[in-house]
């Protein structure tokens, strides 16, 4: 199912040209630009962008037009997509996709409040062991989070998350009551723990 | 507990069901420990005196209601620090004789129950001498590693000439790990004992017994190396088995000195009965809890913990129904790759979870040499049988891509 709203997001004649130059390149006009909101951080939002084939849709998504390809956005990340404009950046030093996006990482004021925490305490603390903490929601007394990099993987990651993680964002957020860890342990290059049965996710772990 | 513990979930998710604040105390320092000083103490397992003396410091800031250790490893020391703080909790000696194999084959033969033949041989022992003394088929294993580490079936002089060396060599591996140095110096070699194996899994409380679940092992345990695979509860053995099981792990908890707390028992059954192959002071191993949930939804850790703290335990006993788990076979050595077929395994009826423990990238080591766990299947059933089809069934589902490489001990 579609759900035509083109207002989500525009395309700079910059980032259409060169779409069109990829799209041409890999010789598959059949193609369609995939944008996800993967995260939040301190640099703001993190997305996530890769060609699928244009048939290969998802409930809820929006089908932007972009001016010869589609542009498909999930339906979790359309909220924060709303009036953002995908350049293409080319300077000296780097090239790239760029989406300017003029929302802020949080509407909740609880979640932007614990996102401080992430940033300003817990982020810098974890990264020294190859870890990163990200804030997937916030609904009620409860924060959502995964765990990357080192953290995921780790045995000890529901020690860091109970005795570190969920007492440093309690105390600075005293509403949030419980933090939870939604880390696909399954995924990623260092997995741990399959996801638990009707836990979410549930793909097969990679076969390289 | 260590970094290596399978069991810190269940216990901080047990504490927090209760509101007990806990404090984790492992070999090394947590990464988010200066933002709660009280949430941590780094111990050095391995130097049982200076673990005590910065225990007994922290207790003095941060008084410690009770001290539980989820693994082996934290075991003895937990025992100890209990003492030195005046915590009620199993005494150091029975903890250390239950630690020990040759000591708990001792107290059992001494309290005059039924326990293997066994010898102590240093660890810089000529095997060669005993090597022609032995009753074969015999069993060569080390003194304190848990999940049949180290254990190896013998049938002659050549094969227990190789059995030795190739546990000497485990041995020489885990030295500067968290293992008690002096069980390190002996390899421990016993009558093998036919039969089935089973397992119980209960609470000490004041001397008494409390039996939680009696898992049988449907699965033989003939050796050469003595791999887990299934545990299904409640037991299909006859009721007058079962009671002797039940009779015996008490004697043999008595015989060590265990009083209070968490017992998990491996017993072997032959024709005139069971014999205790191992009483550890501590709830079953690895993932394994999961299988028992108590009236209410409560877990085995809450139960534990809330015992050891003296509140109020509202039901001991465990919702109906058969479950079991099985400690997925490890099917060769190498690095692991991946895992297909997980998600057709959750979806055999009447499993309730698959979990691969072992992330991809990381080495697969088999028994003897191995201490990790590939991953556990679970399963919840009307009966036992349903269990274990659907264990096995849901197993069948799986396909491990293992890169071979080089196994320590030249395979296996």
């Amino acid at each position: 199912m579609t759900n035509p709203s083109d207002a989500i997001l525009t395309v700079s004649d910059a980032a259409r040209s060169k779409v069109l130059e990829l799209l041409n390149a890999e010789d598959q006009k059949d193609l369609a630009l995939r944008i996800e909101i993967t995260g939040r951080g301190a640099g703001g939002f993190r997305y996530d962008l890769q060609f699928v084939g244009e048939t290969e849709t998802e409930e809820g998504d929006a089908v932007i037009d972009g001016g010869g390809f589609k542009v498909l956005v999930d339906a979790r990340s359309q909220p924060d997509l709303k009036g953002s404009r995908l350049e293409w950046v080319e300077t000296a030093l780097q090239s790239g996709f760029k989406l300017e996006n003029p929302n802020p990482i949080w509407g909740d004021p609880t979640a932007l409040a614990v996102q401080d925490v992430i940033d300003q305490k817990i982020n810098p603390g974890v990264a020294g062991h190859g870890g990163y903490v990200t804030l997937l929601d916030v609904k009620g007394e409860t924060a959502y989070v995964s765990l990357g990099g080192g953290c995921q993987g780790c045995g000890m990651a529901s020690v860091t998350l109970k005795q570190g993680i969920e007492v440093m964002i309690k105390e600075a957020v005293p509403s949030i009551r419980e933090v939870v860890d939604t880390t696909d342990h399954a995924g990623g290059t260092n997995p741990f723990y399959q996801p638990s049965k009707g836990g979410g996710g549930g793909e097969e772990s990679p076969l390289v | 507990m260590t970094t290596r513990t399978y069991r810190a979930q269940a216990f901080l998710d047990a504490a927090g069901r209760l509101g007990v604040p806990v404090t984790v105390g492992s070999e090394r320092p947590q990464i988010l420990q200066a933002a709660n000083p009280a949430g941590h103490l780094t111990l050095p397992f391995g130097e049982t005196r200076r673990a005590l003396a910065a225990i007994e410091a922290f207790a003095k800031a941060h008084p410690i209601g009770a001290i539980v250790a989820t693994d082996d490893d934290g075991l003895l020391l937990a025992a100890e620090a209990a003492e030195a703080i005046g915590l009620s909790h199993n005494s150091p000696v029975s903890v250390a004789r239950a630690r020990d194999k040759s000591a708990t084959r001792q107290a059992l033969s001494d309290r005059g129950l039924r326990a293997p033949r066994f010898v102590k041989v240093p660890l810089d022992g000529d095997p060669a001498k005993h090597a022609g003394r032995m009753p074969y088929p015999c069993v060569v294993k080390p003194l304190s590693l848990s999940a049949s580490r180290g254990v190896i079936r013998a049938d002659d002089p050549a094969s227990f000439m190789q059995a030795f060396d190739r546990v000497r060599k485990i041995l020489a591996a885990t030295r500067g790990s968290l293992a008690a140095p002096e069980s390190l110096q002996w390899i421990l070699v016993e009558e093998y004992l036919d039969g089935e194996e089973v397992a119980l899994e209960g609470l000490l409380d004041h001397g008494e017994l409390r039996v939680f679940a009696l898992y049988d092992k449907p699965d033989p345990l003939t050796g050469p190396y003595f791999e887990e695979s299934i545990y299904v509860t409640p037991s299909r053995k006859e009721p007058g088995v079962q009671r002797k099981v039940v009779g015996m792990v008490r004697e043999a908890a008595s015989a060590l000195g265990l009083t209070r707390g968490p017992v998990h028992a491996e017993l072997r059954l032959d024709e005139k009965g069971p014999w205790v192959l191992e009483i550890a002071p501590r709830t079953i191993g690895g993932l394994c809890a999961r299988t028992l949930r108590f009236t209410g939804g409560r877990t085995l850790e809450e139960v534990v913990l809330a015992h050891a703290l003296g509140l109020p335990v509202p039901s001991y006993e465990r919702e109906p129904g058969a479950t079991g788990v099985m400690m997925i076979p490890i099917p060769s050595g190498g690095i692991l790759r991946g895992v297909r077929g997980a998600a057709a395994a959750r979806a055999v009826g009447h499993v309730d979870d698959v979990m691969i423990t072992l992330p991809p990238g990381e080495r697969v080591v088999p028994l003897p040499e191995g201490d990790r766990y590939l991953g556990f299947i679970f399963a919840r059933a009307r009966t036992p049988s349903q269990v274990e089809s659907a264990l096995r069934e849901a197993h069948a589902c799986l396909d491990f891509a293992i890169d071979p490489v080089d196994t320590p001990g030249g395979g296996g």
